[in-house]
């Protein structure tokens, strides 16, 4: 079967408008978390990562008009997607581009903004139409006017891993030549109430994998990666002049989604569902645990989540477990954008030789055998495969995984 | 191969049947509820109390289409979601601001807790997705089945469109234009579990052979008509003007004189109608009988085989899906 290749990259975050900003923070362990200054909310007691744009900033970037009808998840979604597609030099393809992306709250900013008046008048129905997750998707679409196939994943925040994974999925089968892959949220004040009604946001900065962990911080933000076989790849940049320096990022060379299915919101105590996954995703990459050079992992700070996934990363890696950190303590978690960003995080930490760091760690969890990477080092390190998991509501569980060179 | 070996719907139709075929219920208001089978028969009160309305079907639908299979994958498409719930908790974050806020309603308002709730209840593992784009969220959902599963062996997924309406959101969506209209049909619920198998047995009613999506504001979306060699095309024809103008010039240009179909006259308007189209297709299919009820012209003849029925949808004219169906009666 062809190698899927990432060829263009993408990336809108609190630690950066683009993959420049993105790198350095992750070389400067600079966290984009700060105190609420976006978003309308009376629960300022919650540190969040926002994007550090309003949307009419965004809107000036994007040579929007001021009047156009937009959400910030659309407006983020744009960002990435434009760099994403920039670098991978496919702005006039005139093949099959298909976009994939995932989001859960698609336009709920607007909705809970109007949401009274929706019931009233008609003063702002154009945003009744922007409330559902394809919407999103659409607008993002129709900015750059050259899809010719749109799908939008919603399994929470495995949602932007989701669409990577159904990208290659479709590149094999020969359903689009190329895929535009990954997602797009907003923090609303809808989850960031969902997510306090469950009693899982902390109001310190989050700390993934440490004993004192008390929840997670939202963020947002959004990543979309550029996939293609290998074969095609090749043959559109034979055609480019060398001087466009189009190049291959990454392979995906592995990816899987099973289900926990063990409860609504949390995971299974054991970790079956993300354990599954990696396996899983292994097992497609044809690689062995001893293969991976370092995890991304999905590590929100919540009690339930690292632990699970702990437990989980163990049972598979036993004695030889690989590097592990958790970026959610630059970015927050951004939920349906996770895992683009953290996809493009990998693939960033794989082309500079780098591992991030795992943020606010302290103290080491006594259930777990490991501790999480907490000292910068870029001497030495070679990244040949990394390992990105996300999951999300629903035991949804995705593992994808990257790699620097091609796997015979 | 792929085939469609159970459908199990919950609809404005009688639940659980496909009786509807012989004899079906017409409905000349703007908004119906689908009509719910007794879900003691299938619920513990307190689990049915604490579960959504779009839930209770897409559980009991499923389990009437898998019985004893545990699939492969489970794959949703959904436009809203839980949006019953979304908009309680909404509703409630609107008027009483941002404290004492029901944590139910938020659990099951994401759209992806419709596939995890089957796969608690069926217990199963594997592949796991929720498609939420607008009116093809269904296409999309059946186009990642049929590839997962085409060209293998032994692969059976379950596949679900489910959309609920209430009142408050059929009331938003008819002041967009997309519901409620003059003439059109009324605006419904959908709640339908298929299970696909790539294994042909005695119940299969048809086969897949292909499903393709456009979206036509992006450049290439040239469709090779030649290729569909079809007996009937099953339209999303709703009533509406705009809606229905799209139907007739392009099943005129790529099929000129075969046969429209059309369902949503039926079932109602909801962004996974389109399932019941691929519902009404495989029956006929399997029945080897279109009936009049389903007809545009009435002149069309029943005597020849119908080999193939090609269900064709678009939405808003800029989202364009095509799924082609086979008898399996070889």
């Amino acid at each position: 079967m062809d190698k899927i290749v990432i060829s263009g990259m993408g990336i809108i975050s609190a630690i950066g408008n683009n993959c420049m900003e993105t790198l350095d923070a992750l070389k400067a362990s600079k966290s984009g978390i700060d105190t609420i200054h976006y978003l309308n909310t009376s629960h300022t007691e919650f540190p969040v990562g926002e994007v550090k744009l309003t949307n009419e900033e965004m809107i000036s970037m994007l040579g929007l008009t001021a009047s156009s009808v937009s959400t910030r998840t659309s407006l983020m979604g744009m960002i990435a997607v434009r760099e994403a597609i920039e670098t991978a030099g496919i702005y006039n393809i005139n093949q099959r581009c298909s976009i994939i992306s995932g989001t859960t709250v698609g336009g709920m900013d607007k909705s809970e903004q109007y949401y009274l008046e929706f019931l009233e008048n008609d003063l702002h129905k154009e945003y009744i139409k922007t409330h559902d997750c394809g919407a999103c998707t659409e607008m993002i679409a129709d900015y750059f006017g050259f899809f010719s196939q749109v799908d939008t994943i919603s399994t929470a925040c495995s949602s932007a891993a989701n669409a990577i994974l159904l990208g290659a999925k479709f590149l094999q089968s020969g359903k689009t030549d190329v895929a535009v892959a990954g997602g797009a949220e907003c923090i609303t004040r809808f989850h960031l109430n969902g997510f306090n009604t469950l009693r899982i946001l902390d109001c310190q900065h989050c700390r993934p994998f440490d004993n004192t962990r008390a929840g997670l911080n939202l963020g947002e933000g959004a990543a979309y990666i550029v996939m293609e076989t290998e074969k095609h790849f090749l043959e559109r940049t034979a055609l480019t002049p060398p001087e466009s320096q189009r190049k291959i990022y990454a392979y995906l060379s592995g990816a899987a989604n099973t289900c926990d299915a063990f409860h609504q919101t949390a995971s299974s105590p054991d970790g079956k569902g993300a354990y599954m996954a990696m396996k899983n995703a292994l097992h497609n990459a044809g690689l062995h645990p001893s293969n991976v050079d370092y995890i991304n992992a999905h590590g929100t700070g919540t009690a339930n989540n690292d632990l699970s996934e702990g437990y989980a990363i163990e049972k598979l890696f036993g004695n030889n477990i690989p590097p592990v950190s958790s970026t959610k303590a630059f970015t927050g978690h951004t939920t349906s954008a996770a895992g683009g960003i953290e996809a493009v995080i990998s693939i960033l930490s794989m082309n500079n030789s780098l591992i991030p760091v795992n943020l606010n760690f302290k103290e080491k969890m006594p259930e777990l055998s490991f501790k999480p990477v907490t000292e910068y080092s870029s001497n030495d390190i070679h990244l040949e495969h990394v390992l990105s998991n996300s999951f999300g509501f629903g035991g949804n569980d995705t593992t994808l995984i990257f790699s620097h060179h091609k796997r015979s | 191969m792929v085939y469609i070996n159970a459908i199990r719907q919950i609809s404005a139709q009688k639940p659980l049947t496909d009786e509807w075929f012989d004899s079906p219920i017409y409905y000349n208001e703007p908004y119906i509820r689908a009509i719910d089978p007794d879900f003691k028969q299938y619920l513990a009160p307190n689990e049915s109390r604490r579960t959504g309305k779009i839930l209770k079907r897409a559980l009991i639908t499923s389990r009437e289409a898998c019985k004893d299979t545990v699939p492969e994958a489970i794959i949703t498409g959904t436009g809203l979601g839980c949006i019953e719930n979304t908009e309680i908790f909404l509703d409630s974050m609107s008027r009483y601001g941002e404290e004492l806020l029901p944590p139910t309603q938020f659990m099951q308002s994401t759209h992806n807790t419709v596939s995890s709730l089957v796969a608690i209840d069926i217990k199963c593992n594997s592949y796991n997705i929720t498609f939420a784009h607008k009116g093809i969220s269904f296409e999309c959902a059946l186009q990642n089945a049929f590839i997962i599963s085409n060209k293998k062996h032994n692969v059976t997924v379950l596949v679900g469109a489910h959309d609920e309406m209430t009142p408050v959101y059929f009331n938003l969506l008819k002041r967009t234009g997309y519901l409620g209209n003059t003439n059109q049909v009324f605006a419904g619920e959908a709640a339908v579990s298929m299970l696909l198998s790539t294994k042909k047995e005695n119940s299969s009613m048809c086969r897949i052979d292909n499903i393709e999506k456009y979206y036509s504001t992006g450049r290439n979306f040239h469709l090779d008509s030649s290729d569909y060699k079809i007996d009937a095309v099953m339209t999303g024809i709703n009533g509406t003007e705009d809606n229905d103008r799209v139907y007739y010039e392009n099943c005129n240009r790529w099929f000129p004189g075969v046969p429209m179909l059309r369902y949503k006259h039926l079932f109602g308007e909801s962004y996974t109608a389109p399932a019941f189209g691929v519902y009404t297709s495989a029956i006929c299919l399997a029945k080897q009988l279109i009936p009049e009820f389903i007809k545009l012209h009435s002149k069309v003849n029943n005597t020849k085989p119908i080999n193939s029925i090609l269900c064709y949808n678009h939405f808003e004219n800029k989202n364009h899906t095509f799924i082609l169906l086979s008898t399996c009666y070889e």
